[in-house]
């Protein structure tokens, strides 16, 4: 699989992150050796093979409807982010 | 030209569980500071596992047999990843390969079938609030359970739109699985439409109006895009498919930036959580518990309440069930007074918070029908019923209190007549009704009535009287 310049723009973009010329040289080299590595498991004839979802053989984990008391106060997890206003979370303007 | 919309619509339903969809925190904000309802979870912190909330598969259940729905015995959950500020973890958890709910179809009360293509459990985004430079974020609804509902493309007009969401809405609230609250965004419709040339079998190219909130505005984005696609088409111009958001004030749609058309979610499975396996007891078991719905009650009293009361009546599910308990031979006459009393009062819908019980209902019926209550004093009687004051003491004990209980002992109201026709001043209308004035007999009841104190059942006092002038 051919990863391009346009491909790492494009993922970046998607991710809402800015990259100078240089990481996206880096980050592509990097990103194709990852692909190279993984792609081994390409040799490999899978045709018979279910896909794996999930490596534990676990199924229908749920819990009660109830609420709980939470650990975390809403004041401690505001002031987790950068800026708040009003007992929101404040961002730039987005639309 | 003349063109054919072929319409689908995704339909997203808040479902009312006590907690969210993956943590045990308060599911219900109505009415709650802002960020007040959330968890670690919702927060995305690292190392924090969702936790799936049974009871959300129980109501997806459902909702799927509300809908005719096959429930698939084997879903998972994927990841649909995008940035925006509204999802601190970066991706949605949502049913994108396996969802629980197969195909299924809604009937509207026309007759049309539409097919349900599949429906599936997700959870709900945060909310933006947009101010001049800055958004504030809430993240109360972020992981609120959400069953969103996929339609084929059967929808061919925008009342047929309008009518498959208000059907879907009875069927989601009948089933008990929402609040069905629309002002508050509990039920939001996304419409795709396109036109195609008529006897055409290529399908044109759809635009989608995002976010509707009101089958109203469904119908009238719908009543918009059709215009303006025709006008497009007329020109010999191409569609472009895009998504437009709908001004409610202005009644059009406008397209949104392309950039956020830039659809590539990099679905992928989500570790965090193991399939569900249904067995069939189960599905049976839940399935079981489905209550009456529309098209039951529609069955049930045809023939017995008209059509029209019945459409309106079926807007709440409250009386409907109530309708269940009363007596069979008073159903069709306590449909007309909740009917009357929806159509007439304002705030109707106040009155159906806290309705009467079966047995107020059923014992006013039953005075009506052996007319100790003439049809104005039965409406005033079921009107207290609501009465906060009054409800307790039953529609008899009312009825009394008020003194609109007719009289209707034949003994005591030919008394009553003889006293009447006894006085001077009633001779001459008792001369003229024996010479063949018939209108004079309206007189005389009146003054039976008068006599009475308004209690006389005035047809027994017209058929005494007859009697006695003959």
């Amino acid at each position: 699989m051919e990863i391009k310049r346009e491909d790492i723009l494009h993922l970046a973009d998607l991710s809402e992150i800015r990259l100078s010329d240089t990481e996206v040289e880096s980050l592509g080299g990097d990103l194709r050796d990852i692909i190279k590595y993984i792609s081994q498991l390409d040799k490999l004839d899978t045709s018979d093979v279910e896909p794996t979802y999930q490596v534990f053989e676990m199924e229908n984990i749920w819990r009660d409807d109830t609420v709980l008391e939470q650990d975390a106060t809403r004041e401690q997890l505001l002031a987790l982010t950068k800026n708040e206003k009003d007992n929101q979370i404040k961002v730039p303007k987005v639309l | 030209m003349k063109y054919v919309p072929t319409i689908g619509i995704e339909c997203h339903v808040q479902l009312c569980t006590k907690t969210k969809l993956f943590s045990e925190v308060d599911n219900d904000a109505r009415g709650k500071e802002p960020n007040s309802c959330v968890s670690p979870v919702c927060y995305a912190l690292p190392g924090m596992l969702p936790r799936l909330n049974g009871e959300a598969i129980r109501l997806a259940i459902l909702a799927g047999k509300a809908m005719n729905c096959e429930i698939n015995a084997h879903s998972r959950f994927d990841r649909k990843h995008y940035f925006y500020p509204d999802s601190p973890k970066g991706y949605q958890i949502t049913q994108f390969y396996e969802p629980i709910i197969g195909e299924g179809y809604v009937e509207l009360p026309s007759g049309t079938r539409v097919r349900i293509e599949h429906a599936h459990l997700e959870g709900d985004a945060g909310k933006l609030t947009h101010y001049d430079t800055y958004s504030l974020v809430d993240l109360n609804r972020v992981d609120t359970p959400l069953i969103e509902i996929v339609s084929q493309p059967d929808i061919h007009s925008a009342k047929d739109a309008h009518d498959y969401c208000k059907e879907l809405w009875r069927l989601m609230c009948f089933a008990g699985v929402t609040y069905g609250d629309l002002y508050n965004g509990n039920m939001r419709f996304d419409v795709n439409i396109s036109l195609a040339p008529e006897g055409s079998d290529v399908l044109g190219t759809r635009a989608e109006v995002k976010n509707l909130n009101s089958f109203r505005s469904v119908e009238r984005a719908v009543e918009f895009e059709i215009k303006r696609q025709s006008k497009i088409l007329d020109k010999g111009e191409k569609v472009v498919q895009e998504t437009r958001g709908w001004n409610d004030a202005s009644g059009e749609t406008t397209g949104q930036r392309s950039k956020e058309e830039a659809k590539d979610y990099r679905y992928m499975p989500e570790p965090d959580l193991p399939p569900i396996n249904l067995s069939a007891e189960f599905i049976a078991e839940e399935s079981a518990k489905l209550p009456m719905m529309p098209a039951d009650y529609r069955d049930k009293f045809k023939g017995v309440v008209a059509d029209d009361i019945l459409e309106i009546l079926l807007d709440y599910p409250s009386l409907m069930s109530k309708l269940k308990e009363i007596n069979e031979k008073y159903i069709k006459g306590v449909s007309n007074l909740f009917a009357s009393v929806l159509l007439a009062e304002e705030k109707s819908a106040e009155y159906l918070n806290d309705l009467p019980s079966s047995e107020d209902l059923n014992e006013l019926a039953e005075m009506n029908e052996k007319k100790e209550l003439s049809s104005t004093a039965t409406k005033e009687v079921f009107l207290r019923l609501f009465d906060p004051q009054m409800k307790g003491r039953g529609a008899k004990n009312i009825a009394k209190e008020l003194g609109l209980i007719q009289e209707n002992d034949l003994g005591a109201l030919e008394k009553i007549v003889d006293i009447v026709l006894a006085k001077p001043e009633t001779a001459k209308a008792q001369e003229d009704f024996k010479a063949g004035q018939e209108k004079v007999l309206g007189f005389l009841v009146g003054q039976v009535m008068k006599e009475s104190h308004g209690k006389a059942n005035p047809s027994a006092v017209q058929d005494i009287l007859r009697k006695k002038l003959k």
